[in-house]
């Protein structure tokens, strides 16, 4: 035979070393294979929502989101999706450092959808790139509060500042307040903000049209944009979307001003203990209804259901009175429709447009 | 062991040598495998974040000698706990006037240098005085030599009355501040009697300011009875206030903006215009902001400024009698010399 003619001219050594250059042409086929399944390679964008109030229970949920995202190795990068006027200085900062450290280890792009304004810009503010809507609002940074009144005297408690600090004090601890929001906005976009941090603290908003030139945003597109960037700076060629949904259900807490103060109600028919005063916020007071607006809609409400049984209300809650009931119809067609997709889908109503697999 | 065993052997080695060496590579360079990054937040633990908020103190003093004085004080407030004098008050859309503690420094350095004060307080729902009869105001500057009010808004009577009281030697002090433009309706009334004017709007300092922008230094214009031993003082949410006259008495400090315009101002916070001094602001005489910088020397200066009249209210009028000498221009006295009037 030919073959043996040949494995017979050469020596031992000569086979083994054929042998070897062989093995070693097949395996490298499998290396990809077998390196890519032992370090498990991202191929997820993880959405999460940071939308409503800025409270303890969303920067739970998204604290706990980031760090699941972190700690799965499939996934690869984060969208942020944005929809929040602010709330809570301390839940601000949970989910500003929680977004900071998911950004030191993989892309992060922030999607504003309506608003990301003042707690809410905070939260984003470590991401690598925000994306905005021409009509987006963002911007706000500073705090919200009274000005600090001194109160007559108290007597029982332990000290003179149990129930209430002396008024320059709480100017000071106020201010304080205002420059740790600044300073780290101004630590993580001064080189992006095309005006100097003063002009930052008027604590303006701007739209999205002018917050990519005055650099509160850096590019102007979707939620699926920002998707595909976050894909793309992963390094990712197919992604599959996994969308979670954080906060409280609905659109609970809602936040009220009054004359005095902001407060935050976690129920449509509140009782005593869901009502939470606010006296330091990081909140744009410009999307925040004053009590007084919503007694006149409420009282409108009222006035409905007494004369159309419980059916009424929902005309007047979405600013349609005259013609509330074929209004309220369609929005009740519009929800129905897409309950359907959500319990097939099993995503949000946002979800199917971003679910499956996605090829650049 | 034969030939054919030895080549499988070196194949499988070899085989297995690289898919292993690529897993352990791999596992090693997995994500799970990296350590989280450490974060530096410097911003949050820069020293000068914190901002210091330690009240101050304060020392008015007097130094006029006058003999005693009856000075008559119009905080905003009806007695019955606090009430706004101004109707409109009662429907949320007044100022809260002046309470007792936002006015004690002034009080009590007057009460302490031997003066008189007296509070003037409508009676609650008390009805206006008809077109010849004597207002409460006008019985109560009758009888007083100096008049500090808080108020901005009234009746055509009591503005003549206060007008009156003005072109006959008595000094009068007005507070009022950017609130009082949005909820009054009849400030400009009283302005145009004392021949002072305000703006709509504040007055903001993004950068030089006492712990809040609204919160602006101001400082003397020029050497004055006002302004002696002033450096700056502190105005809170203070409105321009101005005058035909030039005599600036405090400007709001270099990089201040009008909220109207979002633009530099200069104009100033405090005026003194013969026998009339006005303040765009109606809490720097309160105890915690007289505490502020020079806010206890301006307002001992204004106490001053207060019994330094020339006022004989036994023989004084407080009814216009038609041939005084327009508010501005009072008999000098020996400390707060006469304004000169405009040119041209």
């Amino acid at each position: 035979m030919p073959a043996n003619d040949y494995l017979d001219a050469l020596s031992m050594r000569q086979q083994v070393a054929i042998v070897v250059v062989v093995a070693t042409v097949v395996a490298a086929v499998f290396v990809p294979v077998v390196y890519g399944t032992t370090s498990d390679p991202s191929d997820t964008v993880a959405v999460v929502e940071v939308e409503g109030t800025v409270n303890a229970a969303l920067a739970d949920d998204v604290e706990a989101e980031l760090s699941e995202a972190r700690n799965n190795d499939s996934v690869g990068a984060v969208v942020l999706k944005l929809d929040t006027s602010g709330g809570q200085p301390v839940a601000s900062e949970r989910m500003y450092k929680s977004v900071q450290r998911t950004s030191a280890e993989m892309p992060v792009i922030a999607s504003v959808q309506d608003i990301s304004a003042s707690g809410g810009y905070y939260a984003m503010a470590p991401a690598d790139e925000i994306y905005v809507l021409p009509t987006s609002t963002v911007g706000s940074i500073g705090l919200n509060a009274p000005a600090p009144a001194s109160s007559p005297p108290v007597e029982g408690p332990s000290g003179p500042d149990k129930t209430g600090s002396n008024e320059i004090e709480q100017w000071a601890q106020q201010q304080t307040l205002a420059d740790t929001f600044v300073d780290a906005m101004m630590e993580e976009r001064g080189d992006e903000f095309e005006m100097p941090r003063e002009e930052v603290a008027h604590a303006d908003v701007y739209l999205g049209t002018e917050a990519v030139h005055n650099g509160f945003a850096d590019e102007i597109g979707s939620l699926d944009e920002a998707v595909h960037e976050a894909a793309d700076r992963a390094g990712m060629r197919n992604y599959e979307v996994d969308t979670r949904e954080t906060g409280m259900d609905g659109d609970l807490p809602i936040l009220i001003q009054t004359d005095d103060e902001l407060v935050a109600v976690y129920s449509n028919d509140p009782g005593y203990a869901e009502v939470e005063p606010m006296p330091f916020a990081y909140v744009y007071e410009g999307a925040v209804p004053h009590i007084d607006t919503i007694e006149r809609f409420a009282a409108d409400d009222i006035e409905s259901a007494a004369g159309d049984g419980d059916t009424a209300g929902s005309g007047a809650v979405n600013g349609d009175e005259t013609d509330g009931t074929n209004e309220t119809d369609e929005i009740e067609d519009r929800t129905d429709e897409t309950d359907g997709e959500t319990r097939e889908d099993g995503e949000t109503n946002d979800a199917p447009s971003l679910s499956g697999e996605v090829s650049p | 062991m034969n030939r054919a065993m030895t080549l499988a052997v070196a194949f499988v080695a070899t085989f297995a040598l690289i898919l292993g060496g690529a897993a352990g590579i791999g596992y090693l360079t997995a994500d799970g495998a990296e350590t989280p990054p450490e974060l530096e937040n410097d911003h949050y633990l820069d020293e000068d974040l914190v901002h210091d908020g330690t009240p101050g103190e304060a020392d008015v003093e007097m130094s006029s000698t006058a003999p005693p004085q009856t000075i008559l004080i119009d905080p905003g407030a009806a007695a019955d706990g606090g009430v706004a004098a101004d109707p409109l008050a009662l429907l949320g859309l007044g100022a809260d006037g002046a309470a007792d503690r936002d006015v004690r420094p002034l009080v009590n350095a007057l009460i302490e240098n031997g003066h008189e004060v007296r509070i003037h307080t409508p009676e609650p729902g008390a009805q206006p005085p008809g077109d010849d009869e004597p207002t409460a105001l006008g019985a109560d500057l009758a009888e007083a030599d100096a008049f500090v009010t808080f108020r901005t808004e009234y009746a055509d009577a009591e503005v003549e009355d206060i007008e009156t009281f003005a072109e006959n030697d008595g000094h009068v002090l007005l507070a009022s501040d950017g609130d009082a433009e949005f909820d009054q309706p009849g400030a400009a009334a009283l302005d145009a009697a004392l021949g002072v004017t305000t703006e709509p709007g504040y007055v903001y300092n993004m950068e030089d300011h006492d712990l809040n922008y609204q919160r602006v230094y101001a400082e003397p214009d020029a050497e004055s009875p006002v302004t002696d031993g002033v450096d700056r003082v502190v105005f809170q949410s203070a409105t321009p206030v101005g005058t035909n006259f030039a005599n600036a008495e405090l400007r709001p400090s270099d990089g201040s903006q009008l909220s109207t315009t979002r633009a530099s101002t200069e104009k100033p916070l405090l005026i003194h215009t013969g026998s009339v001094v006005m303040a765009g602001d109606s809490d720097f005489m309160s105890p915690e902001n007289a505490q502020r910088v020079d806010n206890d020397v301006l307002i001992g200066n204004l106490a001053d400024f207060l019994v330094e009249n020339d006022r004989n209210a036994a023989q004084q009028p407080p009814e216009s009698s038609g041939d005084e000498a327009p508010p501005g221009e009072p008999v000098p006295p020996e400390e707060f010399p006469e304004e000169e009037p405009p040119q041209g």
